[in-house]
């Protein structure tokens, strides 16, 4: 399982290699070659995530290989070493899946150099399954920034209109981030080294957690160290109100970049919380998550709200993220079972949904060349199909219960409400109550925006925007008039058997291809939906010490009376006992 | 003898569902015009199950009771049965934690905290089988069949055909799991299921601007109505640490029976959690009002009209809305805790009924006036489960039965009547249509019948109930909310059959108007649509009658263990039914739903110029009543639209504030970099004598350093 691990991620750079060396063969070339590549990837991430066995030892988690690497003669040691646990497993296989559906949703659309953009892309492909698999936290910082290289390129040679400007903030922006949290990471390192008998200079992540665990960084420069952890992550995430970046790179990338930020990208914040900082600073972790919890709220609430007066498609799936990710922060920063678990799902859901979002959005704009909410309607009668999975990644977004995403809103929010009702520290009962009751309403505008754009896009009237294709004619005119007779009742034709026409045009319904680009996701979001005990069972071994060490770190900070406590706990004990043996007896 | 239970619950909703993805896969190219099919076939198949599982439930009763020693802790009568682990958490929180969470709880307290020692989180996919969800079921099934087969007839030829059955198989499949799911998340999760193929249907012709508008409009209102909802049920999670109906290994469930024997672990019977109880309560009530359309949630039902209309009948007249009723019945334990979260539900009741009244009494469009006689009547619903009284809850639920078969058979009606008229559902546009439409006449005028009130038609028991039980607790307890409710009720029942008479006449009688748009073609409807109507009619007249009678209803009901639980929990011991004041309500009923049938048949069989002069004279109120309370336009103007207002203020910061900011970091570095600019001047020989410089301090800092090193450093 460890080579295969090791082979999983080099794979799409193999391939893009190749790509690279079949430049000459034109498109169709490049474009198989990174089909076949993405298929092999995800056929080996899928052995992987079938196997998987939830580490019961965090020095040894699922498919563990480690090669000395940097400087084995020296102090220092960094390891090219990989591996999967419960954090990581649905990440990673995600990356895996979301990378497929990228090859297939620029197959046609990118004409322009292909075999640079699929090599650039399986590039990418090959850092996000390197970042959630690995261990050393070099390794890790390097898959990290292996990450950005690419979709700055994609962004700022296959975008649209503004992708130079685009580009340019995303990569300036998520990078002054990232030097800080390099800095916090290196500062962990140091501070481990200090105060550990090691001898060595070790940088593997799970020594570092228990390193620190033993001796703690001194106040304050946890506080400092978590900052500068904090600054890179949460502009990863997006945190409000460090998200501007994200509307605007979101807009201009093309339709993977778009999948894979949303996807994949993103998700390497909240997993760097949920990787370095809950785990590493804890007390640290513990005093700010007033903080971190209210901007999530925040961040909640503000990105629905922005996403209602949106008049871009794709700007709109960008601030609902921007909501949608709040949910994740604040189920990672509850820091109750259940809210982390939630979290950690949530970050797969989100990937799923608003992936599938993303590449609907780029088939819509593949077919009209515009993305402006005002210039369609009631293109369900045209693309059937497309509606069809476009309302059904709606509901999916929206936490519909039998999809994903209800699983992993229903998660966090009850942990979050357990937080604030049962485990609030004193003095923070209000706020926390307030927060976990304003990011429920978080569910109510999320369904407001997103159906107001299934209503304005796919049902109504057809109008569509001006097709520049053979037939060179635009369709909004007549559109309007082929149903503005429609009766009382709205079918005219009834009892008739006439059917309504629509005027023709050289807009098709979704290929083969492109279903089969989507249809993954659907698979995948009612697994989730249906049985996510089976993938929350996987989770719980890592997730579950994390959080409790984290929640001993809140119970240090805000000190508990340890004898009133011992009291109550007896009371507990005997009353559970008796509800146990269900004996009826009042308490009088 | 319970081992026929689990599997008929698993095929009652399981058929539907089958029949639904049968529907989807073959459908659009396979079956085509055959798509009602497979859907027909299932519903009924479904139907023919409730009755099995009603009989079996009886049987179960009937034998657990004859066992003779009905242990002090069986309350009522259930059977559970278990498909899957839905999702599991072993809470990691440790036994202090609790104990904090105990020690945080007001002190005393701890002595009647109901939580567990660890919170695990274990939701199962759990059905139940008991008295409640066993009719609930059945009647489903009976009115979904019914409708499935008149909507094989109405929906003929329509484009989306197959999509229709295919949304009407999953409605079904989400109705039933709804009622026969046994923890509050599964319960939650179907309650978004049948919204959204409310969403679906109502949307169905979604070209229309109007029904898309409506279907979101629809799910919208009901997502505020969830949001209560969905903190009740966080609260409840946190009070009571499960969040099963059902007790199950080791941990008392919500609802179950180790709770129900000892109410001190309901919460609100201790002083301590009276508020939390509250809470919980009137958040449950929030999403009940969104589902069963009640003040101030009321206004997506009428909208929802624009479905087709076998739609309106099923989902927004006989099943999806009555949800939000059966969830407060199932919750009556917790209800019980909390007599002030049952006043508000009654009041909201009340008012509810009120309000639909008035607004039906003028609409022109047929199907709103049956919607707004919906909501009234489902405020009926409401006004009896909020009387905190057995006798109020199962008055409720019988209306609720009772209402299922005749507004059912209205609204069918209502369809007959649209699919002659070619669409047209507007009263002005036709009238005098008993002799072309024989039996949509007689049926109609039967459900006109039971909803007026009429005695011996289903509405005239159920309704009859609901206000002898009000006044039980109003005008005999004296308590005062109650008796303005009692006063309410008898009004409005006045209001119900006046407008549902008003409709009727300007309907089948006066001169036989058709509009153009029915063409040569009006007739009568084909026999797939005037069967279901000629049964609910035969049902709308005997159903009330018999179970009155018999009393089986009620009996029946009050073995479901939410129900079964009260009269332990019941602090006033409240009298049998006084028998002479029931009477005495029957009668009063009996004369006002007359006299308004009289009052309608004077002011509508006749020429309208009196109803013109009424118009005129009551101004202002007519159109008050006309423009629906106007709750529309209050409700963007305060909502709404300061929500817009917000959300662009939010986007202008976005841009104008926030990232302006961050421009404005990024211009920093260009900036610094502006101020060191002179030094790159390109002279070289300015770079000479910068060098020299450079290396002259090295030197001398080279040379001085270890001199002053030695110097200072010891």
């Amino acid at each position: 399982m460890s080579t295969l691990l090791l082979v999983t991620i080099l794979l799409p750079t193999i391939g893009a290699v190749v790509v690279c060396l079949l430049a000459d063969q034109g498109a169709s070339g490049a474009r198989q070659t990174a089909l076949v590549t993405s298929i092999l990837t995800l056929v080996l991430a899928s052995v992987l995530a079938a196997n998987f066995e939830p580490p019961a030892d965090p020095a040894a988690p699922f498919a563990a290989s480690a090669m000395e690497w940097l400087g084995p003669s020296s102090h220092i040691n960094v390891e090219f070493s990989l591996g999967l646990d419960g954090l990581s497993i649905w990440m990673f296989a995600l990356s895996a899946l979301l990378l497929f559906t990228c090859v297939l949703v620029s197959w046609e659309a990118i004409t322009d150099r292909p075999a640079v953009f699929y090599s650039l892309l399986l590039l990418l492909g090959s850092g996000m399954l390197g970042v959630f698999a690995a261990r050393d936290l070099i390794l890790f910082y390097i898959f990290f920034e292996f990450t950005l290289i690419p979709l700055f390129f994609l962004i700022g040679v296959w975008g649209s209109e503004d992708r130079r400007y685009a580009a340019v903030k995303f990569f300036l922006f998520t990078l002054a981030g990232s030097l800080l949290t390099f800095l916090g990471l290196l500062t962990i390192v140091l501070w481990n080294y200090n105060h550990s008998d090691a001898g060595q200079m070790t940088f593997s992540i799970h020594e570092l957690t228990a390193g620190l665990n033993a001796h703690p960084l001194a106040q304050p420069y946890q506080l400092w160290v978590f900052l500068a952890l904090f600054a890179g992550f949460a502009i990863k995430v997006p945190l409000f109100p460090l998200h501007t970046w994200l509307p605007l790179a979101h807009t201009q990338a093309p339709t993977a970049g778009s999948v894979l930020l949303a996807g994949v990208l993103l998700k390497i914040g909240t997993y760097g919380f949920a990787r370095f900082s809950i785990p590493m600073l804890p007390e640290a972790t513990a005093m700010c998550i007033p903080w971190i919890l209210a901007l999530s709220a925040a961040g909640i609430i503000y990105g629905a709200l922005v996403a209602l007066v949106q008049t871009d498609m794709k700007r709109l799936i960008a601030y609902s993220s921007v909501s949608h990710l709040g949910f994740v922060m604040l189920g990672l920063f509850a820091l109750t079972s259940l809210g982390v678990e939630g979290g950690v799902l949530q970050m797969v859901n989100h990937g799923l949904s608003t992936g599938g979002l993303f590449a609907i959005v780029g088939m819509i704009y593949e077919r009209y060349h515009t993305r402006e909410i005002a210039q369609f309607g009631g293109i369900a009668r045209r693309t059937p199909i497309l509606a069809f999975f476009f309302l059904l990644f709606t509901f999916s977004s929206i936490g519909l219960p039998g999809m994903n995403g209800f699983v992993g809103e229903f998660m966090i929010l009850a942990g979050m409400f357990q937080r604030a009702w049962t485990e609030a520290p004193e003095g923070f009962e209000l706020l926390y109550k307030v927060i976990a009751v304003a990011s429920v309403s978080g569910v109510v505008l999320g369904a407001w925006y997103m159906l107001y754009l299934v209503q304005r896009v796919f049902f109504g009237p057809l109008r569509e925007p001006p097709v520049h294709g053979h037939d060179g004619h635009g369709h909004d005119e007549h559109g309007h008039a082929a149903h503005s007779d429609l009766g009382h009742d709205g079918h005219d034709d009834h009892g008739h058997g006439a059917v309504d026409t629509i005027p023709p045009s050289s807009i098709r319904d979704l290929s083969f291809r492109e279903i089969m680009a989507v249809a993954p996701l659907v698979v995948f979001i009612f697994w989730i939906g249906l049985h996510p005990e089976f993938f929350l069972s996987r989770m719980q071994a890592t997730l579950e010490p994390m959080t409790r060490n984290a929640q001993l770190a809140v119970e240090r900070m805000y000190g508990e009376p340890a004898a009133i406590a011992g009291d109550a706990d007896q009371e507990q004990v005997e009353r559970v006992s008796l509800l146990a043996e269900g004996v009826p007896a009042r308490d009088e | 003898m319970n081992d026929t239970i689990p599997i008929l619950l698993v095929l009652i909703p399981g058929l539907p569902l089958l029949a639904t993805i049968v529907t989807a896969i073959f459908g659009r190219y396979v079956l085509k015009e055959n798509s009602h099919l497979p859907v027909v076939v299932a519903l009924v198949g479904s139907f023919v199950c409730s009755a099995m599982l009603l009989a079996e439930v009886k049987l179960g009763i009937a034998e657990s009771s004859k066992e003779g020693s009905p242990t002090a802790n069986s309350i009522g009568w259930e059977v559970t049965s278990n498909l899957w682990t839905w999702v599991q958490v072993e809470d990691a929180i440790t036994t202090s934690d609790v104990s904090h969470a105990a020690a945080a709880a007001p002190a005393p307290g701890a002595e009647a905290t109901p939580l567990p020692a660890s919170l695990p989180f274990t939701i199962e996919i759990t059905q139940r089988a008991d008295t409640l969800t066993a009719i609930m079921l059945a009647m489903v099934t009976f009115v979904s069949s019914l409708v499935a087969i008149y909507a094989g007839g109405y929906m003929h030829g329509d484009r989306g055909y197959w999509r229709f059955f295919c949304y009407i198989g999953l409605f079904v499949f989400s109705m039933t799991m709804l009622v026969s799911v046994s923890n509050f998340v599964l319960l939650y999760v179907f309650w978004e299921a049948v919204g959204l193929c409310s969403y679906l249907l109502v949307g169905f012709w979604y070209q229309k601007p109007e029904a898309a508008a409506a279907g979101k409009k629809a799910f919208l209102v009901n997502r505020i109505g969830d949001f209560g909802f969905a903190l009740g049920l966080f609260l409840i999670w946190t009070t009571y640490g499960t969040l099963n109906f059902h007790d199950a290994s080791g941990v008392a469930g919500v609802l179950g029976q180790t709770r129900l024997a000892q109410p001190s672990l309901i919460a609100g019977f201790s002083d301590s959690y009276g508020t939390i109880a509250t809470a919980i309560c009137l958040l449950l009530m929030l999403g009940a009002c969104g589902k069963s359309a009640q003040f101030p949630l009321h206004v997506w039902l009428p909208d929802a009209m624009e479905g087709p209309t076998p739609v309106s009948a099923l989902i927004h007249a006989a099943t999806m809305v009555t949800a939000g009723a059966y969830m407060v019945t199932r919750c009556s334990p917790l209800f019980f805790a909390s007599p002030d979260a049952q006043q508000v539900v009654a009041i909201i009741g009340g008012t509810t009924a009120a309000i639909g009244g008035v607004i039906a009494l003028t609409q022109t469009d047929l199907k709103r006036v049956l919607a707004y006689s919906t909501i009234s009547q489902l405020g009926y619903m409401f006004l009896g489960l909020g009387l905190g009284t057995i006798a109020g809850i199962t008055s409720g639920m019988f209306h609720l039965f009772c209402h299922a078969f005749f507004k059912a058979l209205l609204f069918l009606g209502a369809g007959s009547v649209m699919h002659a008229m070619g669409g047209v559902i507007d009263m002005r546009r036709f009238s005098g249509l008993r002799k072309l439409m024989p039996v949509t006449n007689w049926t109609f005028l039967f459900g006109c019948l039971a909803l007026g009130g009429v005695i011996p038609f289903a509405g005239f028991w159920s309704k009859d109930a609901i206000i002898a039980a009000t006044y039980e607790r109003g005008v005999l307890e004296g308590i005062a909310v109650y008796k303005v409710l009692y006063w309410v009720a008898t009004i409005v029942a006045f209001l119900t059959a006046f407008y549902t008479f008003r409709a009727y006449f300007l309907t089948f009688y006066g001169e036989e108007r058709i509009p153009h748009e029915a063409g040569s073609h009006a007739h009568e409807s084909p026999p797939q649509m005037t069967w279901p109507l000629r049964i609910l009619a035969i049902c709308s007249l005997v159903v009330g009658a018999y179970f009155t009678w018999t009393g089986g209803f009620v009996d029946f009901l009050s073995q479901t263990p939410s129900l079964a639980f009260a009269p332990l929990a019941a602090t006033a011991a409240h009298g049998e039914h006084s028998h002479e004041a029931h009477q005495l309500v029957s009668i009063v009923g009996t004369v006002i739903a007359l006299t308004a049938i009289g009052l309608a048949a004077f002011l509508y069989l006749g020429d309208h110029t009196l109803i013109d002069k009424i118009k005129q004279l009551s101004g202002p109120l007519y159109y008050l009543s006309y423009g629906k309370l106007f709750f529309d336009p209050i409700y963007y103007a305060a909502f709404v639209w300061p929500s817009l207002q917000v959300a662009k203020l939010s986007y202008w910061f976005d841009r104008n504030v926030i990232d302006a900011l961050v421009n404005f970091v990024g211009r920093v570095p260009p900036w610094l970099g502006a101020l060191l600019r002179p030094l790159q001047s390109g002279l070289v020989q300015f770079y000479g004598v910068a060098m020299v410089w450079g290396v002259l301090v090295l030197i001398v800092t080279l040379l001085v350093w270890p001199a002053l090193a030695a110097t200072f450093g010891n």
